[in-house]
């Protein structure tokens, strides 16, 4: 593992090596902080959150109550199943389709393709607040409230992710897709066997970015939701707060535990995404 | 590639029929669906189901409870009542929204009517009405502000926690005392905790009280001008009073947290806050003792006054309309309201239910009397009322963050009322 | 999986093709540009190889295109015509024509609102994109590919916590009085700030936590980008005699261009149509000072429930984000020369 040198280290390493390191090191921490401190207010009772001067280590660090008082107040374990699901799904179909519309958008010419492209994109720039009843009404009238792929309606297809792999499979040289034509393979055959191979990175990334993203979502499963076996992470974790207090233990203990999944969906996948990324760094 | 396609299709087939299901439904029984934002009163909200239950051995009809959270709830709303199909039977709200900007709800039946409109204290009884008619029952969840005291600071400062004021002047001389600024002139012990941040519409909320006891108004009695009434010399004079609490008599900042983590805290001595507070500072602050007395008052008394008339209401597209009125007859008597509010540990709104042993035991009981004896303040229930208490709230934060004078600011915020109002 | 792979393709110096590769949107070749008409009646009937290429390349395309069509295309025509329309008490609409664009745009709120948007993106946007370049050129220095993950891993974490949940620990963190960062103030001798309830700090203060959430994310996408330059690049550089910072100039920055410029373009969109963070903490407050457009379309659509007029700020934050995109596009794509 470590006698592969990334492209990066062709330059003998700078005087100021040590110092590079140390700074990222230091952002990361930063960046972390909020993390720590979200984990380390779950385990605190009220009056402790509420102390002054502050402290920062709970006085019990085995305290689970706040926790225990998460699944007592809302079925909040069905509420991981049901947006694990939404999120796999979600995260699946995404690759598919978007790894597709890439490809074609990348590297054929039909006509309309870039007025096609701008308009997916275009998507993006919409407020979805402004879209939300009437996509509402279309999805009740087609009886699919409270259903999972009432759920997933507008979250099937990431734009996101139709832009990443156009940009990903840009960068597939066309003669390879040629040569593979000229050997007799045949679109899909060469979409599945040449395109996806050298785009795998890309794919992972989009797998963990569309997960994460549709398990965070909370406007739309506000809207479509009404049975509390079908409600998600973000709708339990809403419930702790209303108009006139926010119990912070309940919110950060449900915030933990509704990282704790997507944290391990983003350790497996990760592997492959920095590995895979310092593998594609061998070409040339 | 072909064998590989196909699988692919299978598989997406499969999981889409899969996804289409709805969740399996239990029981055939019929269901009342009622909806409701209080996530943070399961208590109160399991009783509907509960009750439900034997409801339901009468007319086979039981009751689905769904939370809604607050923070989108009207989106939520909108989208179903005109969707129809997946409409609540029975909602929680407010009733000018749905049932005046919107035709959303189906009027109560008029024996229930009576029956519910001879029970509230006159400070409920226009809740749950639209021009006169009723179309829902009131829910209390602390509709009117009442003053809690931190009784220790009270006796550090050498002021008597049994003798609270009474007027606004005794209780700014109060206040006074009760508030340390350090020597850089930030206040480290605020008299009063006030709130400054959130949505302009809360500021408003919190702010009426003080309109009310300087004898303003915000609207004309009949709800259609602003100009005059909200930039009246009296209202100016309350906004003034107001602002200088924080910029010229330094007993209230702006640098701290929420009023109630304030109070908790015991940074602030005073803090105007609904029947809830109890609770809160029970569980947040249980080292705080404090009392509860009636607001202060000025030219008038504040009174029992609310911004937001939360209400039950039944849906005029719901088929189970009149399983739902019957529902809401099933429950509508002194001991379901006591029951349901003592389970929270809210104020019941039946009038014979104030002065319960429960409500007796209750440390706001004797405040409570004391305001609902005072006269009903001013009620504002226009449709326009989230687009009109923002205009004014804005006013209200400017002039505490020294963006302007009380006076000019008024007038703005009138002149923008009535464009609204007009609108 | 160990041990290196060898890379499915040629390596990127043997290809063919000219400038321009790097581009986002590319100009479609001569052919397919004029003669339209053609062109499409070419796909029905493929006479060519050609035809049958286009043809493959719009199924390809077809899956995405009809769900966005089916689950966007009607609401955003519905939206877009609800911006014609009022709804009056009652519940009923009626149609007003241009009367509420006049409306809208000619409201101070309105504009006061557009107003701290562009000044929270600007705060944001570009301290986010050069904040993840500079991480990302850290992170890819890294020797350790452990260390890299578990730094690049930590930088990400924002990314995946719910945004209701991330503004609710900020706000405690910005907590005047038992907030971390004051606390951390009072503890080297600074005054404390007031963060989140000081007319002047407020928008910095989202700003920052709208970095921190999206920088992990744009940080993968560099680092990504970077790994994928190949080695020869640098050797010919150094060859040349550049030093680090010119090798950093010439050959990384362009090399980087289009993920830049998608980049930008990205965090431009979201940032602009913040509102779950400032929902969460300010409400907009203090005084309105940190009300973002979207913010602003929310409250006029569910809360005052004029939502024709929330539909014209809906059409006015599509037309301005597709202005600045197309803008972003002519000015700041580079044709990269090989």
């Amino acid at each position: 593992m470590a006698g592969i040198p990334p492209a990066g280290r062709v330059l003998k390493p700078g005087r100021f090596h040590w110092l590079v390191g140390a700074l990222v090191a230091a952002g990361a921490i930063c960046v972390f902080f909020p993390f720590f401190w979200m984990a380390v207010t779950s385990l605190k009772t009220v009056p402790e959150i509420q102390r002054v001067p502050l402290q920062i280590a709970p006085d019990d660090w085995t305290n689970l109550a706040n926790f225990r008082e998460v699944f007592h107040r809302q079925p909040f374990g069905r509420f991981l199943l049901n947006s694990a699901l939404v999120a796999s799904v979600s995260a699946l179909s995404s690759v598919v389709v978007s790894s597709l519309a890439g490809y074609g958008f990348a590297k054929f010419r039909f006509p309309g393709h870039g007025i096609f492209f701008f308009a997916i994109v275009g998507i993006l720039m919409v407020p979805f607040q402004s879209v939300v009843v009437p996509l509402y009404l279309w999805v009740s009238r087609l009886d699919l409230l409270d259903t999972y792929l009432g759920i997933l309606a507008p979250d099937l297809v990431s734009v996101f992710g139709v832009f990443l792999m156009r940009q990903s499979i840009e960068v597939v040289p066309t003669d390879y897709i040629d040569a593979a034509r000229i050997d007799g393979a045949g679109e899909f055959g060469i979409f599945w066997r040449v395109i996806l191979p050298s785009v795998k990175p890309a794919l992972a990334t989009l797998v963990i970015v569309k997960f994460m993203w549709t398990w965070n979502e909370l406007f739309w499963p506000l809207v479509v939701i009404n049975s509390p076996t079908m409600k998600v992470v973000t709708l339990g974790l809403v419930s702790f707060t209303n108009m006139y207090f926010i119990e912070y233990n309940l919110v950060t203990a449900a915030a933990v535990l509704s990282i704790l999944p997507i944290l391990i969906v983003f350790l497996v996948c990760q592997k492959w995404v920095v590995r895979g990324v310092v593998m594609s760094g061998l070409k040339g | 590639m072909r064998g590989g396609l196909v699988r692919a299709t299978v598989v997406a087939a499969a999981a889409l029929a899969l996804a289409m299901t709805p969740v399996a439904v239990g029981a055939q029984a019929k269901k009342l669906v009622l909806w409701t934002h209080w996530e943070q009163n399961p208590e109160f909200n399991k009783y509907y189901e509960t009750r439900g239950k034997d409801f339901a051995q009468k007319s086979g009809y039981e009751v689905q409870l769904v939370t809604v959270p607050y923070q989108g709830y009207e989106a939520k709303y909108l989208a179903a009542l005109i969707g129809k199909s997946g409409a609540p039977d029975i909602f929680m709200g407010m009733t000018h929204h749905w049932c005046g900007q919107y035709d959303f709800c189906d009027r109560m039946p008029a024996d229930l009517a009576k029956t519910w409109n001879e029970n509230l204290p006159k400070y409920m009884a226009s809740v749950g009405t639209w021009k006169g008619v009723r179309y829902g029952t009131p829910i209390e969840h602390g509709n009117f502000q009442q003053m809690y005291i931190n009784a220790d600071l009270f006796k550090k400062a050498g002021l008597d926690p049994d003798k609270p004021p009474k007027t606004l002047d005794e209780w700014l001389a109060a206040m006074k005392k009760l508030s340390v600024v350090d020597a850089s002139g930030e206040v480290t012990q605020a008299g009063f905790a006030l709130r400054h941040k959130g949505h302009p519409v809360g500021i408003t909320d919190k702010f009426l009280p003080f309109a009310h006891a300087f004898g303003a108004r915000m609207l004309s009695p009949n709800l259609d001008k602003a100009t005059g009434f909200a930039n009246s010399a009296e209202m100016v004079a309350a906004l003034q009073f107001y602002t200088d609490l924080v910029q010229k008599h330094k007993v209230a900042s702006l640098a701290f947290p929420s009023p109630e983590d304030a109070f908790g805290q015991k940074r602030a001595a005073t803090i105007f806050r609904e029947s809830w507070f109890f609770g809160w500072v029970k569980k947040n602050a249980p080292d705080v003792s404090f009392k509860v007395y009636a607001l202060p008052c000025g030219k008038a008394c504040p009174g029992a006054g609310n911004l937001f008339p939360w209400a039950n209401m039944v849906a005029k597209s719901s088929p189970n309309k009149q399983a739902a009125w019957d529902f809401v007859r099933f429950i509508s008597n002194p001991k379901d309201d006591l029951d349901q509010h003592q389970a929270q540990g809210i104020l019941p709104v039946w009038t014979v239910n104030l002065d319960s042993a429960y409500v007796k035991g209750r440390p706001d009981y004797q405040s409570t009397q004391e305001m609902l004896r005072q006269p009903v303040p001013p009620e504002y229930y226009h449709p326009k009322s989230n687009e009109l208490a923002t205009a004014f709230g804005e006013a209200v934060v400017a002039a505490l963050y020294g963006k302007g004078q009380p006076k000019p600011l008024l007038d703005e915020a009138a002149a923008k009322m009535d464009r609204i109002l007009k609108d | 999986m160990g041990g290196p792979t060898s890379p499915p393709y040629p390596p990127r110096s043997e290809r063919p093709g000219g400038p321009g590769r790097s581009s986002i949107f590319r100009e479609p070749p001569r052919e397919a540009r004029g003669g339209s008409v053609s062109a499409i009646v070419s796909l029905f009937a493929p006479r060519s190889y050609m035809d049958r290429q286009r043809r493959a390349g719009l199924f390809f395309v077809l899956p995405a295109l009809l769900y966005f069509s089916a689950v966007f295309l009607v609401p955003l025509v519905e939206s877009v015509s609800g911006s014609f329309y009022r709804t009056v008490p009652g519940g009923t609409t009626q149609f007003v024509g241009w009367r509420l664009y006049e409306k809208v745009l000619t409201d101070p709120s309105f504009w006061q609102a557009v107003g701290n948007t562009v000044s929270l993106l600007l705060m944001s946007v570009p301290a986010t994109v050069v904040l993840a370049l500079t991480v990302a050129l850290g992170l890819h220095r890294l020797r350790s590919l452990r260390w890299r993950s578990t730094w690049t891993a930590m930088y990400f974490l924002p990314f995946s916590v719910s945004l209701v949940a991330a503004a609710l620990i900020w706000q405690w963190l910005y907590d005047p009085l038992y907030g971390l960062l004051n606390h951390l103030l009072r503890g080297v001798g600074l005054p404390p700030l007031k963060w989140l309830q000081s007319l002047d700090m407020v928008r910095p203060s989202l700003a920052i936590v709208n970095v921190w959430l999206r920088l992990g994310f744009d940080t993968i996408i560099f680092l990504a980008a970077l790994q994928a330059i190949p080695g020869e690049y640098y050797e010919a550089a150094s060859i040349d005699g550049a030093s680090r910072w010119q090798a950093l100039r010439r050959v990384t920055l362009p090399l980087l261009n289009p993920q830049i410029v998608m980049v930008t373009i990205l965090e431009l969109i979201f940032n602009f149509k913040v509102f779950d963070t400032v929902y969460a903490t300010t409400q907009g407050g203090p005084a309105g000072a940190s009300q973002t457009v979207i913010m602003l379309l929310y409250d006029t659509a569910f809360k005052y429930f004029r939502l024709g007029e929330a539909s014209v700020m809906a059409v006015f934050v599509f037309v301005s984000l597709l202005l600045v995109t197309l803008v972003q596009w002519r000015v700041f794509r580079r044709q990269v020369e090989y």
